[in-house]
């Protein structure tokens, strides 16, 4: 067996209450490794793929890497894929914590959720034993309240829950792991709710999946630790969470201002930024298992209208969508929105851009004060905010229109609502815009989840956070506002990020560490002797993969635009007059990923990549 | 006519181009604190040795600026230390400080959550560093 799993995967089906354990054969996870690619391939073989997203045949997948449990820095992540409810495409929701190590430990290397409880449950994997218990009296609780109460008699059992949004089929609904980690994209918490499944536990007593080679491990792990020691990026997210990209950012065009209308507001960065985090409210820094940087927040705020008890703290993306996004320049408020959103099981990327849409239809008088039920949503009015997101939790008065994100609602509110939404394939944005880096404007256009800066490593090649010219062809420093020479960029940040989910390595550790570090340590685990042009070849079949997936479902060329809102410049800001140019960023890209004129992956490239059924299926 | 880089008399023309820069005080306002510029010695482009740099800067004014010894160079709140190629390269604009800073290209001492809330201003001093008419050690006849 390929060293680094436990060997086997868990299948339940909730409707008949049965389990089994089923395994993949070593040739099929040195092609696909793990995490969300092996779970499209998966879910390509064995289910219905135009299922309804909320439906019981939609499967829920929750899947590790094999580096996951290994000790080695930022392999504690695990992602969670589906059908997503809130785009009707793949989704994939990669989330660090503590749940991947633990399933490992358990003996398992995913879960493979099937079917639909009549009731409520909780399924549990304790010590070897699997369960299904009744979770009737937890159905109705927020996150944090129904995870203390699974932990309350063993505090090193590792949950996964959603809360009231989940239950109530928000397709912006998250799922927590232990309170201060969250799959928060794409609505995987809707389709856990459609199950009826509450929670997921984990305790493991398996032990270690055992490594290829230990010596070879050790080695590469004494280099990721001095590496990590080594880069300021790693000191910078340890001593401000990923939140010190909020000054950074506003110079340089990245960050969103007013429902992405506006830029250059820097005193309303810096009134939410990570230094003022840091000197206000962070009582310390929290690390995901076996991650030295320990980029996580915990937070507190004892006076004004917002306090908060200790807990976990927002990171950039929640700062800049409650922040800069709703002219909201209090700290207090964004932690306050996070709390809510944790406790509530939403992503808070969707629910802050659903927030975003309706203030600024507020202001022009399409969405009123009686359609809010009394609520003042002028920008800024974070008391509102906060109303309106538990009425969105709980499917309250406007709150149901915005519970399913911003390119559901607005479709329901109709007219011209769409175009102030920012959004690809059904998926808002993230906190970076495109007009300030155009490369992850193309990103955004060919991620296969949807508008997402996580497919891929665009944030850190674009943005300068890391620089790799070993691994593949790159300059030492790129212009944001550019589109020439982009595509290439994209494509090869594309290739070697998307392993990030399929490996499960947290992307700040990737982008601290050197390429070669990574593969060492990756060969050390599984044996596979992976060279860089292996990784990258298992990159380019796991993004051709999913890309089929979403063309069987009527995804094509389309669909990869960016919205009106993106093409239209700035006045201000670091990123003023400036839009992508999609033609040329699309016609390069097209032709290096081996694109058609539909936008179909080219039946040579699928053939070359080992895709054969999925070319059967596409080409058929 | 251009001065040779890393010279006391660049330096005086350094300090006087962020004095003449119309938008450098208002900028500059909340920055308090000595700068220390470490240059890597590279014998094949004309630098034996290490240069040190001692910059001074105080809400918008700029104090002492001189060419100084290793010492007084490590007793500044912050201290920039990279190879004369990394230097010259964020002179000409061609790599941003901050990149160069994480990914490792240029090294810094110092209080990272101060340079982050300022981030303006290190762009500001870069940029006016771009515009003094210099003579690169490796441009010498
Ligand atoms: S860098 Fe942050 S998100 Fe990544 S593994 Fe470490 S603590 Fe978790």
């Amino acid at each position: 067996m390929a060293g680094g799993y436990a060997g086997k995967f868990l299948r339940v089906d909730l409707s008949k209450g049965s389990w089994d354990d089923f395994t993949i054969a070593d040739d099929v996870l040195r092609q696909y490794i793990g995490g969300s690619c092996l779970a499209a391939k998966l879910f390509l073989e064995r289910y219905p793929i135009e299922a309804d997203p909320l439906s019981p045949e939609n499967p829920l997948m929750i899947m590790t890497g094999p580096m996951v449990g290994s000790g080695f820095p930022g392999t504690s992540r695990f992602s969670v894929c589906a059908k997503s409810p809130q785009t009707g495409i793949w989704a994939e929701s990669a989330c660090g914590g503590t749940f991947g190590p633990e399933l490992k430990r358990a003996g398992y290397d995913g879960i493979v959720i099937e079917g639909r409880s009549e009731k409520p449950v909780v399924l549990s994997i304790i010590d070897s034993k699997i369960a299904l218990s009744d979770a009737s009296s937890l159905w109705g609780k927020d996150i944090y309240e129904a995870t203390d109460e699974l932990k309350a008699a063993d505090r090193s059992i590792k949950a996964l829950v959603i809360g009231p949004a989940g239950e109530n089929l928000a397709r912006i609904a998250a799922i927590g792991n232990d309170k201060g980690h969250f799959s928060g994209r794409a609505g995987l918490g809707a389709v856990m709710g459609s199950k009826n499944l509450k929670a997921v536990l984990v305790k493991g007593n398996a032990g270690k999946a055992p490594k290829a080679d230990d010596d070879a491990f050790k080695t590469a792990m004494k280099a990721a630790m001095q590496e990590i020691k080594e880069s300021a990026l790693a000191e910078g997210l340890h001593m401000m969470g990923s939140d010190a990209n909020m000054d950074l950012g506003m110079v340089t065009g990245d960050v969103p201002v007013k429902n992405w209308t506006s830029g250059g507001e820097f005193d309303l960065a810096n009134s939410l930024s990570g230094p003022t985090m840091r000197e206000k409210y962070l009582t310390k820094a929290h690390a995901c298992t076996n991650c030295p940087i320990a980029c996580k927040r915990v937070v507190k705020v004892e006076d004004g209208p917002y306090t908060a008890e200790e807990g976990p703290g927002p990171e950039y993306e929640t700062c800049a969508v409650f922040g800069t996004m709703l002219m909201n320049p209090d700290l207090t408020a964004v932690i306050k929105a996070n709390e809510l959103c944790n406790r509530y099981g939403m992503d808070t990327i969707s629910c802050g851009s659903a927030v975003a849409l309706a203030m600024e239809l507020f202001e022009k008088g399409t969405v009123t004060k009686e359609q809010l039920d009394g609520l003042d949503l002028s920008w800024g009015r974070m008391d509102s905010v906060l109303e309106l997101v538990k009425k969105m939790a709980y499917r309250q008065g406007f709150g149901d229109i915005l519970a399913d994100g911003a390119v559901h609602a607005a479709r329901r509110i109709g007219g011209d609502a769409i175009d102030a939404v920012v959004h690809v394939k059904g998926l808002e944005a993230p906190m970076h815009d495109p007009r300030g880096f155009h490369g992850m404007g193309l990103a955004y256009m060919m991620s296969n989840r949807g508008a997402c800066h996580l497919q891929h490593f665009v944030l850190a090649t674009e943005q300068g956070m890391a620089s790799w010219p070993q691994l593949f062809d790159m300059k030492d420093d790129y212009q944001g506002t550019t589109s020439e020479g982009k595509a290439a960029l994209v494509y090869n940040s594309e290739n070697y990020g998307i392993l990030a989910n399929s490996l499960a390595i947290c992307h700040y550790v990737a982008y601290s560490i050197k390429p070669e570090t990574l593969r060492d340590a990756f060969n050390a685990v599984t044996g596979f002797g992976f060279t860089f042009t292996d990784l990258l070849s298992t990159g380019m079949r796991d993004w051709t993969l999913k890309r089929g997936f979403n063309n069987l479902l009527g995804i094509s060329k389309k669909d990869d635009i960016l919205p009106k809102r993106i093409m239209t410049a700035l006045d201000t800001g670091g990123a003023a007059g400036s839009v992508p140019d999609v033609d040329l960023l699309l016609k390069e890209y097209y032709e290096l990923r081996g694109l058609d004129e539909r936008g179909f992956p080219k039946a040579e490239i699928l053939a070359v990549l080992g895709l054969d059924d999925l070319k059967a299926r596409l080409y058929q | 006519m251009p001065i040779k880089a890393m010279t006391q008399e660049w330096m005086d023309a350094y300090k006087a181009a962020i004095q003449a820069d119309p938008d450098y005080r208002n900028i500059a306002k909340d920055w308090e604190g000595s700068v220390a510029l470490v240059v890597n010695p590279d014998p094949s482009k004309n630098v034996p040795e290490p240069i040190y740099l001692f910059m001074d800067y105080w809400h918008g004014d700029v104090g002492e600026f001189v060419v100084c010894d290793k010492a007084k160079a490590e007793s500044a709140r912050f201290v920039m230390t990279g190879d004369y190629a990394r230097w010259k390269q964020v002179a000409f604009k061609e790599l941003d400080a901050t990149k160069a800073l994480l990914q490792g290209k240029l090294k810094m001492k110092g209080d990272l959550p101060y340079v982050v809330r300022n981030i303006k201003t290190v762009n500001k001093v870069i940029d006016i560093l771009g515009k003094v008419d210099t003579l690169w050690p490796d441009d010498h006849k």
